[in-house]
């Protein structure tokens, strides 16, 4: 049987891979992706807290957090496209002409 | 317990979120003038645009002044209050704001970059900051942070030609949404303790309950986290710099301004309410059982003290270092927010007085020394470095003139706004006794004056390195600069006013309860 805390810690599992796939990964796609696993973990979470607590307000937070990350890949995915035409490259360290 | 079984009435929804409802509607109604408008010549398009957007945002400021600031009864179905507080950080937001647009025609025009949805932009970023700043309910915050951060993002990505431009935005989405992942996996936890995310049961479930629970203190960290990032202290502040050198001029500002001042007014507002030590210091408890929550401070107070002190070193000492007058700033700006940090510390009334105070004063003097800034580059990025600048004061007398004064009002001297805002921070740290903090600030002060002083020398004292053409001055342009000069004066020789505002603003927060 699945308790509370067998989702909390799935979920921050989740969220932790997100973050450390944010932060050592090189390519701008993946880190579009680890950020939206990292959000998606927060869905989870929000879900399974909803459940055991037998209150819908978590799960309407949901879908307020699906409309926001929807949002955020579409102007994301714009300002790197905007980015590809100058330099040609989704490599995040090659965008490095602003530095110190 | 659900919070989102809402009962209100719409007069009440207009009484509350007015200045919010009249910038949503500025905003459609806008996408459409920008479309259906036709004129000979594309500069009177964007003169237009930029006079409405102004407009709007002077219909939500008189809104908000006079009929939120006066109300008594202030929150609406748990989700947005009018207290005072919000509403004078949120009229700090939409007066930079208009300086953002007017200043903007100015910036279009020299730059041949004639965008009308820029300014529609501009107004759903102003929205989305003032909602988050009336919001009382976490999830709102949230989603109001992410309508301003996505606005600001597509500002920042403005100029299309421009490499830094993009690469700029794209950090600066790419750490922002990682920054709003965290505050999200604070909201969830605090949802998952307490059961609700509207900020003053949180507190009052809190005060009773477990706070010193572990998931309570990560949640914490996360919440506080997701805020330093949109509030740019060290180590949160790598974005910083590229965004506000790549983002076209008058956004760097507002990016610097409003978009600081929001998050700075959220931190107060979700600290002293959610998460209570400053009420209980105070004295103004609204509810029992207060003094519990203070022991929560134990925990926030030392990060911020550190960060803090980081901040405050490393923006002075890399702005030291920089030869761009564009990033310099930026830099700069990054100090500032430790300064204010000095005042969130003191978490007294005094200090939350002081972080109001100085976002009023930082938001005019970073409007004023960016809006010179542009004009004397001409084209963006033309004319930026410190070599530039070399001998600019015979040659463009009025606008070397009023840089040299924003200039020093940054720097903190006397008889500028920005020493009397520098002031109170820290007697606020200091009448809390964080000595050796407050004592290290007003280090990094001297040092700050050097890289200040040091772009009026370059005016004054040397000889022209290149011939440098400045970008047209219009008349629009000059009259914001001259009102934001006389402003700099006018707080730093009368304060009272103003001081007299930002207590009665600070008191109010007890009101949200």
């Amino acid at each position: 049987m699945a308790t509370l805390t067998h989702y909390i810690i799935l979920s921050s599992i989740l969220f932790g891979i997100g973050a450390i796939g944010f932060v050592s990964r090189r390519n701008a796609l993946i880190l579009f992706m680890s950020a939206e696993l990292m959000l998606n973990s927060v869905n989870l979470m929000l879900v399974a807290f909803s459940y055991f607590r037998a209150d819908i307000a978590g799960q309407v937070m949901v879908i307020f957090v699906f409309a926001v990350a929807a949002a955020e890949v579409a102007v994301g995915l714009a300002i790197l496209i905007t980015l590809f035409r100058h330099v040609r490259e989704v490599d995040v360290t090659k965008f490095n002409i602003l530095k110190w | 317990m659900s919070d989102l079984g809402f009962s209100f009435s719409l007069s009440q929804l207009w009484q509350i979120a007015g200045g919010q409802l009249i910038l949503i509607f500025a905003g459609l109604i806008l996408i459409f003038v920008d479309l259906w408008l036709t004129t000979d010549e594309e500069s009177d398009h964007v003169a237009t645009m930029g006079w409405l957007t102004a407009l709007s945002f002077l219909v939500a400021l008189w809104y908000l002044v006079y009929r939120e600031w006066p109300l008594n009864e202030v929150v609406l179905a748990g989700v947005f209050s009018a207290e005072k507080f919000s509403v004078f950080v949120s009229a700090v937001v939409l007066v930079a704001g208009i300086f953002a647009s007017l200043l903007s025609i100015g910036y279009m025009r020299n730059n041949g970059m004639f965008r009308g949805e820029y300014f529609v932009l501009l107004l759903f970023a102003v929205y989305g900051t003032i909602a988050m700043l009336q919001a009382v309910d976490l999830l709102m915050i949230f989603i109001a942070l992410e309508v301003m951060s996505l606005s600001v993002y597509t500002l920042a990505a403005f100029l299309k030609d421009s490499r830094k431009s993009q690469e700029g935005a794209l950090k600066y989405f790419l750490l922002g949404s990682f920054g709003s992942a965290f505050f999200l996996f604070g909201l969830a936890l605090i949802y998952g303790v307490t059961g609700t995310v509207n900020i003053t049961k949180i507190a009052q479930i809190l005060s009773v309950g477990p706070f010193e629970h572990p998931v309570v203190l990560v949640a914490l960290a996360m919440l506080m986290a997701g805020l330093f990032f949109k509030m740019s202290l060290v180590p949160f502040h790598m974005w910083a710099p590229d965004v506000y050198e790549g983002s076209p001029s008058i956004i760097t500002a507002y990016m610097a301004t409003a978009v600081k001042a929001g998050a700075f007014g959220v931190f107060l507002k979700l600290m002293s309410v959610a998460f209570t030590p400053i009420l209980s210091l105070s004295g103004q408890p609204d509810f029992q059982s207060t003094v519990n929550l203070a022991a929560l401070a134990v925990y926030w107070k030392p990060v911020l003290w550190w960060l803090a002190l980081l901040t405050m070193f490393v923006g002075n000492l890399v702005a030291v270092s920089q030869q761009n007058v564009k990033r310099m700033l930026a830099y700069s700006s990054i100090a500032h927010a430790g300064y204010m940090a000095l005042g969130l510390l003191a978490a007294n009334s005094e200090g939350r007085m002081a972080v109001l105070f100085y976002l009023v004063v930082y938001t005019i003097m970073n409007f004023g020394a960016f809006g010179v800034l542009f004009l004397i580059d001409g084209k963006e990025g033309k004319a930026q470095t410190l070599e530039d600048y070399r001998g600019l004061g015979y040659r463009y007398p009025t606008l070397s003139f009023l840089m040299s004064l924003f200039l020093v009002s940054m720097a903190g001297l006397p008889p500028t706004a920005g020493f009397i805002g520098k002031f109170y921070l820290f007697a606020a740290a200091i009448k809390q006794g964080y000595f050796l903090l407050a004592a290290l600030g007003v280090m990094t002060c001297v040092i700050a004056c050097y890289y200040y002083l040091r772009v009026i020398w370059k005016f004054y004292m040397e000889e022209p390195a290149r011939e440098v053409v400045a970008g047209n001055i219009s008349f629009t342009t000059m009259g914001v600069l001259i009102c934001l000069a006389l402003g700099i004066m006018y707080f730093g020789i009368l304060p009272e006013g103003l001081v007299r505002v930002a207590n009665v603003a600070q008191q109010s927060l007890a009101m949200v309860f």
